[in-house]
C-alpha cells in the first residue's frame, strides 16, 4: 500500500474543470515533484491531499485513510500531514517560538515544560536556532519560510506537502530554503512538492510528475524525463523553463 | 387632547425646513473652515499643525449638546450683545462640522501617496499647485464616503437644536406628541422621516466606498 | 463672568460625572454583547436572522439617538414597559452602541485573511482553537481603534439622557443653572469636565493598546 493513493480524481471550480481524472501513487520516503504550467491543476491537487479542497469524484487515500473535507478525525489527520504555503502564513501576532509550539501544545502532543526544547530542536534543523524569540515581521522571506517548515516539523508529520514555497522569495533567499528541504529528503521524509525550481526537481526528486490540462501527462525519474521527454508538451515546457 | 390628524402630519414635514436649514448653514460655514483645518494639519509649520490638532481635539472631546449650550450662553457674555439663537447654534454646528470634516479630509490628504507630491514637484509645480491640481482632487475622492457618512451624523445632530427651542423635526415631534397623546405614532413617524433622510445617504456612502475599493 | 457660585455644587458635579460614567460603561458593555451576537448572526446561515440584524443596524444608525431615547422612555410604557430615566437611556444607548459595534466587530473578524485560518487548520487545530488563537488577537487589535473612539462618542452622547431627566452630568448642569443663574459658567465647566473625562479615556485606551498588542505592525 502506497502512502498516498490518488485514484481518478475530478474537481471543478465553478464552470472550469481543473482536475480531469488524476491518478498517482506516492510511496513512503519518495520525493515527488509536480511540475507544469499555471492552470494545470498542480496546486489544486496538492490542496486536495490534505482536504483543503474537496474532490468532486474519485478518491484520495493517505495511509489507507480516505481523505475528504468532512472526514472523521480530520484534525488528527492534518497533524500527520504538514503543508508549507507560498505565502508562509506565519502568525504575525506570535513570536517564532509560539508559532512553532502553538499546535503541539494545544493538541496535547507535548507538555509545556518541553515546548521550548522542541522549538529549539526544529529551528536548529532549519538553521534558525538564534531566531527563536523573534517576531515573524522581523525575518526575511527565506527565514519566514524556514520557520514555516519548522512549524510543520514540530508536529512530526508522516508526509510533507510544499506548494510553490520558493515562488514568493527573492532569488538570493531561495537557496537557504531548498537546502533545508534537501536535508529533510535525505532524512527520509515523504515529500510532494509543487515547484518551478527545476534544479531541485532534477537533483533531489525521485520522480517528476508533469501535469498538463488537469491530468498527469508524463512521469518518471528526473534524469530520463529531462533528457528525453516522451510528449511534446513536456518538451516545450522544459524548453521554456530554461 | 386632540386626535392625530393631517395637520400634525404636515407640521412634522414643515419642521424639516429647520433641519435642512441647520445642515446647510453648518456645511456652508463649516466646510471652508474644515478645509483650512485639514490643510493646517498637514502644513510644514509644526506650530500650525499642533494648534489645529489641539483645536480639533477640543471640539471632538465635548458633547455636541455642550457645544450648543456653550455658545448659546457664551456668545452674549463674550460679545456683550444679545445674539439670536440661530447665530449661536450655527456657530456651534459650524465648529462641530469643521472639526469632524477637517479630520476626515486630513485623512484623505494623508492617504494620497507621497509619490504624488513628488511627481508634481518633478514637473516643476509649486507646493500650492501640487496641492490644488494633483493631491486635493485625489484626496476628495478618497474622502467622499466618510464625508457623506458625516452628513448623516450632522442631520441626526440637528435634533439637538430642539432643546434650544428650534422647531425642527425632533421638536415638532415633541409638540405633536404632547398635543395628541400619541407618542408611539408621533415618534415612529419622526424616526421614519429621519430614516428616510439618512438611509439613502448611508447607502450612497457605502456604494462610493465599494467603488473606491474596486478601482484601487 | 463669575464662576464662584458654582463652587458649592462640586459634589453634585462629581455625582453627575459618576452617573455619566456608569451609564457609559453599562451601555458600552451591553452594546458590545449585542455587537458580538450581531456579528455572529451576520456570519451565520439563517437568512431571516441576517436580515433582522441588518434592519436593526440600519434603523439605529440612521435615526438620532435623542429620538431613540424618547421612544424608549415615552413610548414603551404604552406596551407595559415603564423604565426610569437612567434605565431607559441605558437601553437606548446600548442598542445604539450595539448597532455600531456589529459593524466594527464584523470588520475586525473579516480583516483576518483566509490563509491564516487555513494555516491554523493545517497544523491540526480545532475550529475553536483557530478562532481563539489565530483570529481573535489580530481581530481585536484591528477593531480596537474603532471601538475605543465609539466609546468616547458614547461618553459624550450620554449627555442626551439629560432630556429625560436622568441624573447624569448634563442634567446636573441644568440643576445648577437653575440655582445660580450663571448659565454660561455652568456649561463652560461641564464642557471642561467632559473634556477631561474624554481625554482621560483616550489616554487610558492608548496605554492599554500599547500594553495589550505588542507584536510589530506589518511593514
Amino acid at each position: 500500500m502506497a502512502l498516498v493513493e490518488i485514484r481518478d480524481v475530478h474537481k471543478t471550480f465553478g464552470k472550469v474543470e481543473v482536475l480531469k481524472g488524476v491518478s498517482l501513487d506516492v510511496e513512503e520516503g519518495e520525493i515527488v515533484t509536480i511540475i507544469g504550467r499555471s492552470g494545470s491543476g498542480k496546486s489544486t491537487l496538492l490542496r486536495c491531499i490534505n482536504a483543503l479542497e474537496s474532490v468532486d469524484s474519485g478518491e484520495i487515500r493517505v495511509e489507507g485513510q480516505k481523505v475528504h473535507a468532512k472526514m472523521p478525525g480530520l484534525k488528527k489527520f492534518r497533524q500527520r500531514v504538514g503543508i508549507v504555503f507560498q505565502a508562509f502564513n506565519l502568525f504575525p501576532h506570535l513570536k517564532v517560538e509560539r508559532n512553532i509550539t502553538l499546535a503541539p501544545l494545544l493538541t496535547g502532543r507535548i507538555e509545556k515544560a518541553k515546548a521550548r526544547a522542541l522549538a529549539e530542536d526544529v529551528l536548529t534543523r532549519v538553521g534558525l536556532a538564534d531566531k527563536i524569540d523573534a517576531w515573524p515581521e522581523q525575518l526575511s522571506g527565506g527565514q519566514q519560510q524556514r520557520v514555516a517548515i519548522a512549524r510543520c516539523l514540530a508536529m512530526a508529520p508522516h508526509l510533507m506537502l510544499f506548494d510553490e514555497v520558493t515562488s514568493a522569495l527573492d532569488p538570493e533567499l531561495v537557496g537557504e530554503v531548498l537546502k533545508v528541504m534537501e536535508a529533510m529528503a535525505k532524512q527520509g521524509m515523504t515529500m510532494i512538492l509543487v515547484t518551478h525550481e527545476m534544479g531541485f526537481a532534477r537533483n533531489v526528486a525521485n520522480r517528476i510528475v508533469f501535469m498538463h490540462q488537469g491530468r498527469v501527462w508524463e512521469q518518471g525519474p528526473p534524469a530520463r524525463l529531462f533528457a528525453s521527454p516522451e510528449t511534446p508538451e513536456l518538451a516545450s515546457f522544459i524548453a521554456s523553463a530554461k | 387632547m386632540r386626535s392625530f390628524s393631517l395637520i400634525d402630519f404636515a407640521s412634522l414635514f414643515i419642521a424639516l425646513r429647520w433641519t435642512v436649514a441647520l445642515v446647510v448653514l453648518a456645511l456652508l460655514f463649516g466646510a471652508p473652515f474644515a478645509l483650512g483645518l485639514a490643510m493646517g494639519r498637514i502644513s510644514r509649520f509644526a506650530g500650525l499643525r499642533w494648534t489645529m490638532a489641539a483645536l480639533i481635539q477640543v471640539i471632538q472631546s465635548v458633547p455636541l449638546l455642550g457645544l450648543l449650550f456653550f455658545f448659546y450662553f457664551g456668545m452674549p457674555v463674550f460679545l456683550g450683545i444679545q445674539v439670536p439663537a440661530l447665530v449661536a447654534v450655527t456657530v456651534a454646528y459650524t465648529l462641530y462640522t469643521a472639526a469632524f470634516l477637517g479630520e476626515i479630509w486630513r485623512g484623505g490628504l494623508e492617504a494620497v501617496k507621497q509619490a504624488q507630491w513628488e511627481a508634481g514637484a518633478c514637473l516643476g509645480l509649486s507646493a500650492w499647485q501640487q496641492f490644488h491640481h494633483i493631491v486635493a482632487p485625489q484626496a476628495l475622492r478618497l474622502s467622499l464616503p466618510p464625508t457623506v457618512g458625516f452628513l448623516v451624523q450632522l442631520i441626526k445632530g440637528t435634533s439637538l437644536a430642539s432643546i434650544l427651542g428650534f422647531v425642527e423635526l425632533a421638536r415638532a415631534g415633541q409638540v405633536v406628541s404632547a398635543a395628541t397623546f400619541q407618542p408611539l405614532l408621533t415618534y415612529a413617524l419622526v424616526a421614519a422621516i429621519y430614516f428616510a433622510l439618512c438611509l439613502p445617504l448611508t447607502l450612497w456612502s457605502r456604494s462610493l466606498e465599494a467603488r473606491l475599493d474596486g478601482s484601487r | 463672568m463669575n464662576f464662584l457660585p458654582l463652587w458649592r455644587y462640586q459634589s453634585q458635579l462629581i455625582e453627575g460625572a459618576i452617573v455619566t460614567l456608569e451609564l457609559t460603561v453599562i451601555s458600552a458593555l451591553a452594546g458590545l454583547v449585542i455587537g458580538i451576537a450581531g456579528a455572529v448572526a451576520l456570519k451565520g446561515r439563517i437568512t431571516p436572522l441576517r436580515w433582522m440584524v441588518r434592519g436593526y443596524i440600519e434603523l439605529f444608525r440612521n435615526t438620532p439617538s435623542l429620538i431613540q431615547i424618547f421612544i424608549v422612555f415615552f413610548v414603551l410604557p404604552n406596551f407595559g414597559l415603564k423604565l426610569p430615566a437612567f434605565e431607559a437611556a441605558a437601553v437606548a444607548l446600548s442598542l445604539y452602541f450595539g448597532a455600531y459595534s456589529v459593524e466594527i466587530i464584523r470588520a475586525g473578524l473579516d480583516s483576518i485573511p483566509r490563509s491564516q485560518v487555513e494555516a491554523g487548520q493545517c497544523i491540526g487545530l480545532s475550529g475553536w482553537q483557530v478562532f481563539r488563537h489565530i483570529i481573535l488577537p489580530p481581530a481585536l487589535r484591528n477593531a480596537y481603534p474603532a471601538v475605543t473612539s465609539q466609546f468616547v462618542l458614547l461618553l459624550l452622547g450620554t449627555s442626551l439622557a439629560s432630556q429625560v431627566a436622568a441624573d447624569e452630568l448634563f442634567h446636573v448642569a441644568g440643576f445648577i443653572e437653575s440655582r445660580t443663574y450663571r448659565s454660561f459658567e455652568v456649561y463652560a465647566v461641564i464642557c471642561a469636565v467632559y473634556f477631561a473625562m474624554a481625554m482621560s479615556f483616550k489616554a487610558l485606551f492608548a496605554v492599554i493598546g500599547l500594553a495589550a498588542f505588542r507584536w510589530p505592525r506589518r511593514r
